[in-house]
């Protein structure tokens, strides 16, 4: 087996759920983003060499994954995917094996647009730094951070309030 | 609530949906992936060579563009016009994106070409109408049949070849844009 198989074993359990809960924001189907992050990972194992000198692995595979999604989604044509938050978190708890999922969470992120999801999900979710984000976006880091703060703004109308009702006065 | 709670609290949700696929079935399907890399030197340079072939007797151009180079000599990506103005377009390699948007823009079809995935920030997606798309781009490819008599005035294609998600051959996708200088050319 070389020694790659324990370095790959190592990054894939660490970061599995990471990278599929930032395709899942993207795709909005649990089905779809686990076959495509599935696949992202072999990749990733076939490149091993590659991708674990990569600055950020797992931006590699979710870029894979998600760049594999639009190629899918265009041979669909232009085929859009509606995100259900319900269903999504009534078949996480059904898996189990995660923590909980806040259905309002969920709702919150998937009424962000697209990009501003990205750049939470690359930001919040893989611990990517402005940089290393506007890299594997494509975009400015400016950008990145104009974007961050949006998505923060909006995330804050749809939950902060919720929250501060829910707490004890 | 600061943003840092805010930050927190949605963090939290990045471990609730586990990935259940095994990392040996990964691993399995990684080494499928990587054969499948090792072998198209040969194999696939004599399946294109195969297809190209079949192509080009099948699809030689009646009524494309004079002083163009014939299809054979395109290894990349093929463009035929046909006499009945339907256009086809076969793509082997990712390579030269806007070679092959020029050439199906001096064939009359305003295009946007890109590959691997990357979305023209120019373009703008013209209203999905399944039939619509089905009048312009007819059956299932590849290769890709464009039939410009069918595209609405006002809009043109964008056409992104890539790699599925199953590491299989190049799916030539297509979708239809609001044809404009910036996208499409016009």
């Amino acid at each position: 087996m070389g020694t790659q198989r324990p370095d790959f074993t190592e990054f894939y359990r660490g970061s599995k759920d990471e990278c599929l809960f930032t395709v899942l924001l993207s795709v909005g189907d649990i089905d779809t983003a686990q076959d495509l992050v599935a696949e992202a990972f072999a990749r990733a194992w076939a490149s091993w060499r590659t991708v674990s000198g990569h600055p950020a692995p797992a931006a590699w595979v979710v870029r894979t994954a998600l760049n594999a999604n639009i190629s899918r989604w265009r041979r669909r044509r232009r085929e859009v995917p509606i995100p259900d938050p319900a269903a999504i978190a009534d078949r996480a708890s059904a898996d189990g094996a995660g923590g909980p999922v806040d259905p309002r969470i969920m709702v919150a992120l998937l009424r962000l647009p697209a990009r501003q999801r990205q750049v939470v999900a690359l930001r919040l979710f893989l611990d990517l730094d402005t940089g290393r984000t506007a890299a594997a976006l494509g975009i400015a880091p400016g950008t990145v951070q104009a974007h961050l703060g949006r998505a923060i703004a909006a995330l804050r109308a749809d939950l902060a309030p919720e929250r501060q009702q829910e707490a004890p006065s | 609530m600061t943003d840092e709670e805010l930050i927190t609290m949605v963090r939290e949700q990045r471990t609730s949906v586990p990935m259940t696929t095994p990392v040996d079935q990964i691993i399995s399907r990684g080494r499928a992936v990587r054969t499948r890399r090792r072998i198209p030197g040969i194999a696939g340079a004599l399946a294109g060579a195969a297809a190209l072939a079949l192509a080009v007797a099948a699809l030689l151009p009646a009524g494309h563009q004079a002083g163009r180079q014939p299809p054979i000599q395109l290894d990349a990506w093929t463009v035929v016009k046909h006499a009945d103005g339907t256009i086809v377009v076969t793509v082997r390699q990712l390579r030269d994106p806007a070679g092959l948007e020029r050439t199906l823009r001096a064939d009359g079809v305003p295009a946007s070409v890109t590959f691997f995935g990357h979305e023209p920030r120019a373009c703008h997606n013209y209203p999905l109408d399944p039939a619509l798309m089905h009048r312009v781009f007819g059956g299932h490819g590849p290769p890709l049949v464009i039939h410009p008599s069918a595209l609405p005035s006002g809009t043109g294609v964008q056409l992104n070849p890539g790699h599925y998600p199953r590491g299989g051959p190049i799916a030539l996708a297509a979708g239809l844009v609001r044809a404009s200088p910036r996208c499409t050319g016009s």
